[in-house]
């Protein structure tokens, strides 16, 4: 599964994922952006809400913690990197 | 403007990073704090003395970026902006280094005297976070000082920096460059500004500016005075966009964002595999997707009875004293017109004191401590799937949660909400939610003599009253509300000294705005009843008292003065009816207690209420939120009166 892109919403959760792109429009990306997450970083899928509640992702580099909902998170586009690094 | 002789230093920096504690150590507790990003919507202004003179200071909404998102962060930088200041403080949370120097680095294209406060350095230690403080200091050009605000760390360095800023010391940085093709397309459409044309500050910053902000006020002044400027404008984001293949801002932002990488790998050593702490376990549960639920509804439960068992006795103690008090009183032989004044006086201050305290202190404290612990954002997490149901989503969690404790601050908080229509269907939500007034009319009528469970389930009522009404307003306001992106702040234990200050400040505000309007409420009615106005009032009242709400005619007065503070509508009651508070069941019962109730806490927003949403929001929502509400009750009684 590595190195194939995904959206966040399908990524498995606890493992390292590289954002590669966000493909919203200017806003989230900009949101996201000024919250610190830039396509590159390193992040971790670490928790769903129930009822289709948003989702937890932590910057892995920065350790800032966001809630996104759904929608936004189909927008996120990661891969998943290999466990060593 | 900024003048010589009394300085002006404004806090800046990201949501949640330590400024209105910071501001509040230096100036006393005067504004609002709380662990969850976008508490201050406001500015707050102090002059303090210090140094041989007086300074004056601004506490700003915090901002992610200089480049605004929701009306909390347009304030922040119309200040910013429009009263250059002559001192900035950038306030930092050294837990999140990296991501706060993008902000920080963004200030130092500014070119103004710029202190940074490497804040809660606490929290950086506890996560493995050593930072070099010299080296940064030297890299960005400008005085470092660590603090910890809510234990007053470094406040004294912090204030003796900013004093040798403002007198001898050079603090003025200099913008730092960005990779070569794009410094040179910025640095040529700075030069092709004209040297007075300072719509912020310097040219090289005017031109990122019009660059990368979508709409500033820079644009407004531009479009009117130099319209072929604008057409350079164009041309050069033009050619950055071809040069990258990324929209403009975002490779203005990733300059930043690479410079602030580098700053941070050079001063920052992170220890990784430190153990985890008693927080995080906490947050675990917390956030946990099953168990969050129940954890959040046992929070709330709990806040409920704590404040039920903690207020309860504590209002029966407080009552004696009263109860003999007005009951001497009344055997005085004063002359009339005294004796109405005393009763009102006496019923005024003895009420709140006895009724209305009893219950809003504890709810205060507990209030304190969940937002200090950080749970308005994982509340917001949790509920955000359930906000979906009314056309809203979590983000107006907080506001909605802050409304328990008044409503007038959390209409404010939904300046932290980006879209106009979450905040006009949020605001008009929140007047449905039981606050500390209403809280206090409910346990001390519902709980003190139908029992707690009867007051909880009362509780419970209400909030599904909110979602019902708010299921019916989304209905008109269809248009879907963008998706959560909301920001988890660490979880920190409160610390018992900023729960306490907070809870003395909150209360200050109380006896200072609230009290004196309860007492001269009371006073009122007693001249009203001894010059027998109340009669006509009641007898106007009377098809929706006694036709369809069934209750003594009686308590229509009281709903008039409702109007200015709910608690009146309690206080009056016992005196509109001419009874003491214990012989209550024993002229009502236990139905029109209900209904009374339930209209009483639901007919109409409260004076302050009132004016808030009218100035944040629009005077349409107003006037619409007392239209709603005087409905919603009026149906919502009439059902309890059928039903119990
Ligand atoms: N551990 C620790 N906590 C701190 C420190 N400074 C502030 N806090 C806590 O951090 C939380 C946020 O503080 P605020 O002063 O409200 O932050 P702010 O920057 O004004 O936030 P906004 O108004 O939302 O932009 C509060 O719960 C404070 O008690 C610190 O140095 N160490
Ligand atoms: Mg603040």
């Amino acid at each position: 599964m590595a190195g194939q892109l995904i959206r966040l919403i399908e990524a498995p959760q606890g493992r390292p994922l590289r954002i590669v792109n966000i493909i919203g429009g200017h806003g989230i990306r900009r949101r996201l952006r000024a919250l610190g997450f830039h396509p590159g970083d390193l992040i971790e899928r670490n928790s769903d809400a129930l009822f289709g509640g948003p989702i937890l992702v932590k910057n892995l580099s920065t350790e800032v913690s966001v809630a996104v909902g759904r929608g936004i998170a189909q927008k996120i586009m990661v891969e998943v990197v290999d466990g060593q690094s | 403007m900024a003048s010589p002789d009394r300085p002006l230093i404004v806090f800046v920096g990201q949501p949640n990073s330590g400024k209105s504690t910071l501001f509040n150590a230096i100036s006393g507790y005067r504004a609002q704090t709380a662990n969850f990003p976008g508490t201050t919507v406001t500015h707050t202004h102090s002059e303090v003395y210090v140094g041989g003179q007086i300074i004056r200071i601004v506490d700003l909404p915090g901002t992610y970026s200089l480049n605004p998102a929701d009306p909390a962060e347009k304030a922040a930088l119309a200040h910013l902006f429009q009263e250059p200041p002559d001192l900035i403080i950038n306030v930092i949370d050294a837990s999140l280094l990296g991501r706060s120097l993008e902000l920080t680095l963004e200030l130092l294209e500014m070119e103004q005297p710029l202190v940074v406060a490497l804040n809660m350095i606490d929290l950086a230690e506890k996560k493995g976070i050593k930072i070099n403080r010299e080296k940064l200091e030297n890299l960005l050009g400008i005085p470092v000082i660590a603090t910890v605000a809510n234990r007053g760390w470094g406040i004294k360095e912090l204030i003796s920096c900013s004093l040798d800023c403002l007198k001898k010391r050079d603090c003025r940085p200099k913008a730092p460059s960005w990779t070569g093709d794009v410094e040179k397309h910025i640095q040529s459409l700075a030069e092709s500004i004209p040297e007075d044309f300072h719509c912020v500050h310097n040219r090289r910053f005017t031109a990122i500016k019009l660059i990368e902000a979508g709409e500033t006020f820079c644009h407004e002044i531009l479009k009117e005075i130099r319209p072929e400027l604008m057409q350079r404008v164009e041309v050069v984001r033009n050619q950055l966009e071809l040069l990258r293949h990324l929209p403009a801002f975002e490779i203005l932002a990733a300059e930043r964002h690479h410079l602030a990488l580098k700053l941070f790998e050079s001063v920052a050593k992170v220890e990784r595999g430190k153990r985890i702490g008693l927080e995080e376990k906490i947050d675990s549960i917390l956030m946990h997707p099953v168990l969050g639920y129940p954890g959040l509804i046992l929070i709330f439960s709990l806040f409920f009875f704590l404040i039920f068992l903690i207020g309860n006795p504590l209002e029966g103690i407080l009552l004696r004293p009263w109860s003999w008090l007005t009951a001497w009183i009344q055997q005085q032989s004063w002359p009339s017109f005294f004796l109405a004044f005393m009763d009102g006086l006496i019923q005024g201050i003895g009420g709140g004191l006895a009724i209305v305290l009893p219950y809003f202190l504890p709810l205060l404290f507990l209030m304190s401590f969940l937002e200090d612990l950080g749970y308005l954002s994982r509340a917001a997490f949790l509920l955000d799937a359930l906000m979906h149901r009314i056309g809203l989503h979590g983000k107006s969690v907080p506001s909605f949660i802050l409304g328990f404790g008044c409503n007038v601050p959390a209409i404010m908080s939904t300046r932290i909400l980006e879209s106009p229509r979450d905040r006009f269907l949020t605001s008009l939500l929140i007047p449905f939610i039981p606050c500390s007034a209403r809280t206090a009319i409910i346990l001390a009528i519902i709980a003190f003599f139908l029992g707690p469970w009867w007051a909880m389930g009362f509780y419970f009522f209400q909030l599904i009253i909110v979602a019902l009404v708010g299921n019916l307003l989304s209905l008109f306001l269809k248009e879907p509300s963008p998706g959560l992106i909301l920001e988890i702040p660490s979880l920190k234990i409160p610390s018992l000294k900023t729960v306490f200050s907070k809870v003395i400040w909150q209360l200050r505000s109380f006896v200072q705005f609230a009290w004196p309007i309860i007492i001269a409420g009371s006073i009122g009615l007693s001249f009203l009843q001894l010059a027998r106005a109340d009669i006509w009032i009641n007898w106007a009242l009377s098809p929706l008292i006694k036709g369809v709400l069934g209750l003594p005619i009686n308590l229509g007065i009281t709903l008039i003065f409702g109007f200015l503070r709910k608690e009146l509508s309690l206080l009056m009651m016992l005196q509109a009816l001419g009874i003491e508070y214990h012989s209550l069941p024993e002229v009502l019962t236990r139905s029109q207690l209900v209904v009374f109730t339930a209209f009483v806490s639901l007919f109409i927003p409260c004076l302050s209420t009132f004016v808030i949403i009218w100035r944040e929001i629009s005077r349409r929502a107003a006037l619409l939120s007392i239209l709603l509400n005087i409905s919603v009750a009026t149906f919502v009684a009439f059902l309890l009166r059928l039903i119990i």
